[in-house]
């Protein structure tokens, strides 16, 4: 009886049409993180759309996704149906963690989403522009305090940059790492620290609501909708954004390959995809192939300089 | 670790040697951890407390405690154990053991079955072959409902493929 | 103004036959996969939303409701039953929970976890729907100075979990404490203790330390007896509450609310502190001190009602702010917003009608839960009276499914062995199993927010007492650690340690 009733639910949420590929999707993170999420809206959508019958999602926390990533490497060589999902983060946990496995031993796909970069301040806050906040920053290092993400991560490699761009030695930021998102916008909502970093869309109701003020976005151009100059525009030369992207396992063939791709692409195309993004509030930055791979390699680069002159990568 | 040795003979020198295994234990892993912090980076940034200082006081607070374990076994404080058999304990530790070895090579359903049925044996089940046939069924049943309709990603072997997969 | 209209509205339409049966799914899917060890409520809510992308607005709110509450009771019955917390809220229900199982009183001790975290439910919800904007703005003024205190109060009152002795017990939390330093430090991301191995760097899981020293530890040291204790597990007497436990069992509920509720709003709260502060206070409060570590039934009902409660309490910074302040709050959003429902301050506001759904979805799961689980508690302690090599053949293959479920990795299931050992060898010596747990929670979080709120003052310490709010806190745990010390030196301490002289 109680059966019956499981597998009604299940068959309507399963519902499996014919051929096409399998795909076991690794989130290199703990479910409810951005990786895991994408991970599992991947799977809704390839499932949804018929691009793929079944799709699972597989958790494999650790260490910036540095230990799903050796896990993958290590399991998946040669086979095509597996998938990680990653981003920008790797990129700098790789670094600081002198992970043995890389980027390079995956072969990455797609970038999917993209976010950009905000830095807000209390709306109680005296300071009402980028440039106020560094002439603080300059005067007085110590008493700026940054509220974001783990330590070496995107919101802190923001504000090294920043400060490396305004002249500041970035070694000396106040930079206070917070386990989530949550606890990091609720410092800032409280008016416990002087300035936060994240994503745009992570502050965006927030500064709807007038709870907080956006001071500037990290992307090269203005966002439409979104009424912020861009750190570049208030002369500071930085431009960032966090990605998240799709590879598959090493050792694939040329057509094998390019069968993921395809896939990949039909996703990136279908309605559901867009609806999706649009519910989550993800900008769509898909990028494929060498543009995709040239992409990689300069953020690599980059990334290590900034982790390098904050002092987390020796 | 604290593991626990089987007292043959009656305390009371049983109990004062067992403190010194736990004090050596407990002053071990301070070691491990003064050792560890000395090699972190030694600024507390605006903090002023770094990564190392806590796990040291954390070392500290273990080697005052290893004294006061030490002081208490020769007083005779701690509670002896009554006596202990080894037999089970090696049955459950080795299907443990078994279980973490061949989880990926068998995968989730033989290698749950061997443990079920070591352990049963371990607390007196025979013959086994029972125990191991019970192991099977129960870890089947499992396995086809967290992995197969509850979508937990439990490894599969050659059974599981050749049952749910074939 | 015309919340309970609103709410009234929402009940209304919940009361359609396919809701109630979304309902009633959804707690049992819930619960099915709550029970499991090591599974928290996070995965279960992860693994289950998909089931529900398929329904219209109600019917999904409704079975998500239903999971949410399912996954967050179904650990308290492995706790009772099995000795083997499902996740860390339910660590010090094992306490005195399965205690009271062994006693043959399994029955009581599950029925007073049900109807606690339901009526705990209930309030909870309720203050959730009336006072969620001004218990938020609370919430808001406590930063990390103030969280610093609450956890130094938190590790003050943990010696409420220490047994009979003093010295044993500060090891365990000690050993807690050392197994917590292990990992990447989350201020500067250094890596502490971690030799390289990657599967460290995050440190080590609760729930695997949790359901090692528990499960694996307590079947190692039940196997190892010669003589096995008899009619253990063996249900005496009556399988309902009676009038005692009912008398005994109703204040630990509402105390556990409303300990429960306001720390699961804070952002750096969490069900897990609010279980451990409510066992403390009921250890204080008692008029049986002697049960306590025996099987008190306080003990199972305050920290259940506090963790039911506390899960209420998350959604407080969820709907009012937008702010996922767990792992599975961050789940839920991402489920809210396949109905164009926008996380943010203004969520209330824009969203009334969903957010009122949701707020009588959760009323209604919170109802079908106990009801689904008060017949059933019948069935559940017959699991004891499984013949012991099948039952705990059963409890190692369950132990084991979580973290292979989690993590199916050799180095996972290596520690899991290792810390049975390590419980088994704890019982051995009369060592108490729940500090060392306790120490591993509390420590990470007490030494962050300690190093934060520092970092923000520029090192200076004054900052710790320069909030009413944490001075207080101090104060408090102050008086509670100094006043017991005075009162052992004036020699009354004597005989309570003499009485409480029996081994574990």
């Amino acid at each position: 009886m109680k059966h019956a009733i499981l597998g009604v639910a299940f068959a309507a949420a399963l519902a499996v049409p014919a051929f096409a590929q399998d795909y076991t999707i690794m989130a290199p993170a703990n479910p409810g993180g951005g990786w895991d999420g994408t991970a599992r809206a991947m799977q809704e959508v390839l499932q949804a759309e018929g691009i793929a019958p079944s799709v699972e999602v597989v958790n494999v926390p650790g260490a910036g996704g540095t230990v799903g990533l050796a896990q993958f490497v290590a399991d998946s060589a040669g086979d095509p149906t597996r998938l990680i999902v990653g981003g920008y983060v790797m990129v700098g946990a790789i670094l600081t963690n002198a992970s043995p496995v890389t980027l390079k031993d995956v072969t990455p796909i797609a970038r999917l989403t993209g976010d950009t970069q905000a830095i807000v301040v209390p709306a109680a806050s005296d300071i009402q522009t980028l440039a106020d906040l560094v002439e603080k920053l300059k005067a007085d290092p110590g008493a700026v305090s940054w509220a974001g993400g783990s330590a070496g991560g995107t919101d802190h490699i923001t504000v090294g940059l920043l400060a490396k761009a305004a002249g500041v030695d970035p070694t000396k930021i106040n930079y206070i790492a917070f386990s989530g998102g949550g606890e990091a916008m609720a410092a800032i909502l409280g008016n416990q620290v002087t300035a936060g970093v994240s994503s745009v869309g992570e502050f965006a109701e927030q500064v709807k609501a007038g709870t907080m003020r956006l001071l500037a976005v990290s992307s090269a151009e203005r966002l439409p909708g979104i009424d912020a100059p861009t750190i570049k525009e208030a002369g500071y030369d930085v431009v960032l954004e966090n990605w998240r992207m799709v590879a598959a396992a090493p050792g694939l063939t040329p057509e094998q390959v390019a069968k993921i791709s395809a896939d990949m692409e039909k996703l990136n195309s279908s309605a559901g995809w867009t609806k999706l993004l649009a519910e989550r509030g993800w900008t769509n930055t898909y990028l494929a192939g060498d543009a995709f791979a040239a992409q990689l390699d300069a953020d690599i680069a980059a990334t290590e300089t900034v982790l390098r002159a904050i002092g987390l990568v020796k | 670790m604290s593991q626990g040795s089987f007292p043959g003979r009656r305390p009371p020198t049983r109990s004062g040697g067992a403190a010194f295994i736990i004090a050596a234990g407990l002053a071990g892993i301070a070691a491990l951890i003064l050792v560890d912090a000395a090699g972190l980076k030694q600024d507390g940034g605006y903090a002023g407390v770094g990564p190392g200082d806590v796990p040291r006081i954390i070392a500290y607070g273990l080697l005052v405690l290893a004294v006061l374990t030490v002081i208490s076994g020769l007083k005779g404080d701690l509670p002896k154990p009554p006596r202990q058999a080894p037999a089970p304990v090696l049955w459950i530790l080795g299907g443990l053991g078994l279980q973490l070895v061949l989880l990926h090579v068998v995968g989730f359903v033989i290698s749950g079955a061997i443990l079920f049925a070591m352990t049963a044996r371990a607390f007196g089940q025979r013959p086994l072959w029972k125990a191991v046939a019970v192991g099977l069924v129960l870890a089947l049943v499992i396995y086809g409902i967290f992995d197969q309709l509850l979508q937990l990603n439990l490894p599969a072997g050659p059974l599981e493929r050749l049952i749910f997969r074939g | 103004m015309d919340s309970f209209s609103l709410l009234m509205q929402g009940l209304a339409s919940a009361m359609d036959p396919m809701i109630l049966l979304y309902a009633l799914i959804g707690v049992t899917l819930g619960t099915a996969v709550g029970v499991l060890p090591g599974i928290g409520p996070a995965l279960t809510v992860a693994l289950l939303l998909p089931v529900t992308y398929g329904l219209d607005p109600a019917g999904s709110l409704i079975m998500f409701a239903g999971i949410y509450y399912g996954g967050m009771y179904g650990g308290s019955t492995t706790s009772i039953l099995l000795n083997t917390p499902g996740e860390s809220a339910s660590i010090v229900t094992a306490i005195e929970g399965n205690r009271m199982a062994r006693q043959g009183r399994g029955g009581p001790a599950l029925a007073t976890a049900a109807i606690g975290s339901f009526v705990a439910g209930l309030i909870a919800t309720l203050m959730l729907a009336f006072l969620a904007p001004q218990v938020v703005k609370l919430a808001l003024t406590l930063g990390p100075r103030e969280y610093f205190a609450l956890m130094v109060l938190a590790f003050v009152t943990v010696s409420a979990t220490f047994g009979d002795s003093a010295l044993r017990g500060l090891t365990s939390l000690f050993i807690g404490l050392a197994l917590a330093c292990v990992g990447i430090d989350g201020l500067t991301g250094a890596a502490r203790l971690t030799y390289g191995v990657p599967q460290l760097m995050d440190g080590i899981e609760t729930t695997t330390l949790a359901v090692a020293l528990f499960a694996i530890g307590e079947a190692l040291a039940v196997a190892a007896m010669l003589t096995p204790p008899d009619g253990m597990h063996k249900v005496t007497g009556s399988v309902s509450m009676t009038r005692t436990d009912w008398r005994r069992s109703w204040k630990a509920w509402l105390r556990g609310t409303f300990i429960g509720f306001p720390i699961g709003s804070m952002p750096a709260g969490g069900a897990d502190v609010a279980s451990f502060l409510s066992y403390a206070a009921e250890r204080k409060l008692t008029r049986h001190p002697e049960e306590f570590g025996k099987g008190a039934i306080e003990g199972v009902a305050g920290p259940e009602a506090a963790n039911n409660a506390a899960a209420a309490g998350t959604l407080v910074p969820l709907l009012t702010l937008g702010l996922p302040t767990t792992a599975t709050a961050a789940i839920m959003l991402a489920g809210f917003q396949q109905f164009g429902l926008q996380p943010g301050p203004l969520l209330f506001v824009m969203n009334a009608e969903l957010v009122w759904t949701l707020i009588a979805s959760l009323l209604i799961a919170n109802l079908m839960l106990v009801v689904l689980n008060l017949p059933l508690i019948g069935l559940w302690i017959k699991l004891l009276s499984i013949p012991r090599p099948w039952l705990y053949g059963g409890i190692l293959l369950f132990a084991t499914l979580g973290t292979i479920g989690v993590n199916p990795s050799p180095v996972e299931l290596g520690m899991l062995i290792l810390f049975g050992m390590m419980g088994y060898g704890m019982r051995l010596y009369g060592y108490p199993i729940a500090p060392v747990v306790v120490g591993l929670i509390l420590g990470p979080m007490a030494e962050q927010q300690l190093r934060r709120a520092l970092s923000i003052a520029q090192g200076d310490w004054t900052t710790l007492v320069s909030t009413p709010v944490s001075a207080t806190l101090l104060t408090i745990s102050a008086v509670f650690l100094i006043v017991p010390m005075l009162m052992r030196l004036r020699g009354r301490g004597k005989v309570l340690s003499q009485v409480a002289g029996d081994p574990d």
